[in-house]
């Protein structure tokens, strides 16, 4: 009997065992297979992007993906004593959400891709290596990155980033539908009178067809484009040192007011409430005549003859544009902070950018590869309207305010332009009861 | 005989009574279950109320005490009280609408019809379909210029409605497209419960003379109450943590009209375009939205309890 019992426990006390055991290693065994091949050197780093995977679903070959993974490898293979391992983790959409969930867990990466917004939030985060003196090493020659980019990464003074990515915003038209319409397509001196009046004539219901498509999902996404208006007549988001809202000056309200008269009084604009790709689902087939949109979207416009324009101006304005920089930032984890520097230093450094532009279509983001000899009719001539993207970075002059409270502020405005372009609201009074809220909000830290 | 060992041994033998008896085998049983349940519940559950009583942003470890203050905060916060009026609206909306199609459903489904079997399968495929393949088809069948609902209602000359695009077309879009999602599973549920109804019950009713709406009046839908009593539970718990259809379509708008308290609760603590630092008042929020469940899930069974009948 006694023999009995201690079989039936130790049946059990295994199954306990195994299966806590089996709980407890799945999820390190789960974690060490995501981040890809090991290449045999003694420091292994982690490198998180959004980039998807070489041959997407499919089966198209991801030349963002490509260059990231050929640049990496090449980098592997130069037996440094470094391998950088690449994780995909999905969409940049949602890269902070990821890395803050991570930082709980003290699982971050050493190298993460993360949108320029996000940078105020992350100068708190245990382990963010400070940049600040690194960068003046000459040989890394940081002045030659696109100033908007350089401000991006640098809260408070602290250089907390490396520009991983720049974009900014210009018109994308359908020149197929201008011709149709007979009327001229946009020219560099274009104001924003002239890309009204285009809209409503490239407007058609029984077609179905717009003239303007504009993301009012009340994201940064809406607030960004509206933002280069506002720049562009003049205006500025907050003031000078960041402690007042100013976008409900007059240069706001008229940015504000030619929206809402295209979206309200003409009727011109395809308004996108979900914002997850139907505008350029739309553009693609010939429904919609114009878009402000940035180079990434080129590559999904196939089926069409677009054509690329800086952005319109009001009368005593600017073409001003807007940057979208996107960062890598490294976390010094277990002492291997230097090698990630090591690495990133190798891989920003102009050869890499320029080979990354080659492949992938990003602009570059080093002035010296732009003025580069040969290197915009090639871009351009590979990616065709990119090269009109890279010369636009000389239009981008300011950056979005650097502060914590950013994207906060970027909520508030963005209720307001979709309140004034879903006919709810006037711009005056839009803006200033957002402006009240901002000011709320920056009085608060 | 075993007895007489134990008393044998002394103390060693209470070591061996304890491990050989039959509550060690009981929880060496459970343990993994329960070491599983307080990793990825329990701690949880403290962890999140430790973090309501702070200012943290979940990125940074700096979190100071605020005590109770981000309970406090919730009464004078505008946007918790537009996330708590949705989603009352929601669950008004949603709970009757799927309960009542449910009922018709699973009733036409019970009759003896040919290709009965493909019926049902075709009503429940909806549940088995994930969200995001359901959230892609809707955002374009609810497109208010494109979309297929639109063109076909114009056909016989009603709308164009906005649909998710318009401030007050979004709610409405967002139930119908749910309550297609769940009325499946609601259908399912009733058809079980009537199944279970006995034949005899039916029978005697009608010779006794009672119309076939009295027999299911007075019949047929009493003993539907169990079934009844958990939908309503289940589908009002559901409601009120509505979440992935609002996080892949509506984003919370048109102007806050679809921003419903999961929804909230997640860009407080996940992003900061609330402000940054909100995480602890986005874990107070949550402890409320679960006390608010609890509450309702009593009172429904507290009101069940009175108006089911649970035995034939």
């Amino acid at each position: 009997m006694r023999s009995q019992r201690k079989g039936k426990l130790i049946v059990p006390a295994i199954a306990s065992v195994v299966l806590i055991a089996v709980a407890c290693t799945s999820g390190s065994s789960g974690s060490s297979s995501a981040s890809g091949a090991d290449c045999g050197q003694p420091t292994q780093l982690t490198m998180w992007h959004g980039y998807g995977k070489v041959i997407d679903n499919q089966g198209q070959t991801n030349y963002e993906a490509k260059s990231l993974t050929d640049l990496v490898d090449q980098y592997n293979a130069m037996n440094t004593g470094v391998c950088v391992n690449l994780d995909y983790i999905g969409t940049n959409d949602h890269a902070l959400e990821k890395l803050t969930v991570a930082l709980n867990a003290g699982e971050q990466p050493d190298i993460t891709y993360q949108y320029g917004t996000s940078m105020p939030q992350l100068a708190g985060a245990p382990g963010i290596m400070d940049l600040t003196d690194k960068v003046q090493d000459p040989t890394f020659k940081w002045n030659d990155f696109v100033a908007g980019a350089r401000d991006a990464a640098t809260v408070d003074g602290h250089v907390l980033g490396i520009p991983a990515l720049i974009d900014n915003l210009a018109i994308v038209y359908n020149k197929d539908l201008f011709k149709q319409a007979g009327i001229s397509p946009p020219t560099a001196d274009w104001t924003w009178d002239d890309f009204r009046a285009a809209a409503a004539a490239l407007t058609d219901p029984s077609k179905k067809q717009y003239g303007f498509a504009f993301p009012v999902d009340g994201t940064e996404d809406t607030v960004w484009h509206y933002d280069a208006m506002l720049w562009e007549a003049g205006g500025d988001i907050l003031n000078s040192d960041n402690t007042k809202a100013a976008f409900n000056s007059d240069a706001g309200v008229q940015a504000l007011t030619t929206l809402q008269q295209m979206a309200v009084t003409d009727k011109s604009v395809f308004l996108d409430q979900q914002n997850t790709g139907k505008i350029q689902q739309l553009f693609n087939a010939g429904n919609i005549g114009m878009l402000v949109t940035g180079p990434w979207d080129l590559s999904s416009l196939p089926d069409i003859n677009y054509g690329v324009q800086i952005m319109p101006t009001y009368p005593g304005g600017t073409h001003a544009s807007i940057a979208g920089p996107d960062m890598w930032v490294l976390f010094d984890n277990n002492g291997h902070g230097e090698a990630a520097w090591q690495f990133m230093q190798w891989f920003t450094a102009a050869q890499q950018i320029k080979a990354d532009s080659l492949e992938s279509g990003h602009l570059p983001t080093r002035n010296s590869v732009v003025k580069e000899p040969g290197f915009l009719n090639a871009f351009d001539k590979k990616f065709p309207g990119e090269g009109l993207f890279a010369q636009n970075l000389a239009n981008v002059t300011k950056a979005r305010p650097v502060i914590t409270s950013y994207d906060q502020i970027s909520t508030i405005m963005g209720q307001a332009i979709v309140k004034v372009m879903l006919g709810q609201g006037d711009p005056k009074t839009s803006l200033d009861d957002a402006a009240n809220q901002v000011n709320q909000v920056l009085a608060g830290g | 005989m075993a007895v007489a060992t134990r008393q044998q041994t002394g103390a060693p033998g209470f070591a061996r009574r304890v491990l050989t008896s039959d509550h060690v085998a009981g929880w060496l049983f459970v343990l993994p279950a329960v070491f599983l349940i307080a990793l990825f519940s329990i701690f949880p559950i403290i962890w999140g109320f430790i973090l309501s009583l702070q200012k943290a942003s979940l990125i940074s470890p700096n979190r100071p005490f605020v005590g109770f203050d981000n309970y406090t905060h919730i009464a004078s916060d505008p946007l918790a009280r537009q996330a708590a009026v949705n989603a009352v609206i929601y669950t008004c909306l949603f709970v009757p609408t799927s309960i009542i199609l449910a009922l018709f459903l699973s009733i036409a489904m019970n009759q003896k019809i040919r290709l009965i079997r493909f019926y049902r399968l075709a009503v429940f495929i909806p549940v088995a379909v994930s969200t995001i393949a359901t959230g892609v088809m809707f955002m374009w069948v609810f497109d208010s210029t494109f979309g297929l609902a639109n063109w076909a209602l114009g056909t016989v000359g009603i709308g164009p409605f906005g649909w998710f695009d318009s401030p007050q077309g979004a709610m409405p879009s967002l139930v119908i497209m749910t309550v297609w999602g769940w009325l499946g599973f609601d259908a399912i549920i009733y058809l079980a419960a009537l199944q279970g109804v006995p034949h005899e019950l039916v029978e005697a009713a009608s010779v006794d003379g009672a119309s076939r709406w009295s027999t299911f009046r007075r019949v047929t839908l009493p003993l539907l109450g169990p079934a009844t009593l958990l939908l309503v539970v289940w589908s009002t718990i559901s409601a009120v943590q509505l979440f992935d259809e609002v996080f892949l379509i509506t984003h919370g708008g048109p102007l806050g009209r679809t921003s419903v308290p999961v929804y909230y609760i997640y860009k407080l603590a996940f992003t900061s375009s609330y402000g940054f630092g909100a995480a602890g008042y986005a874990a107070a929020l949550a402890y409320v939205l679960f006390v608010v469940i609890l509450i309702l899930t009593l009172v429904q069974f507290w009101l069940g309890n009175r108006v089911v009948h649970y035995s034939s």
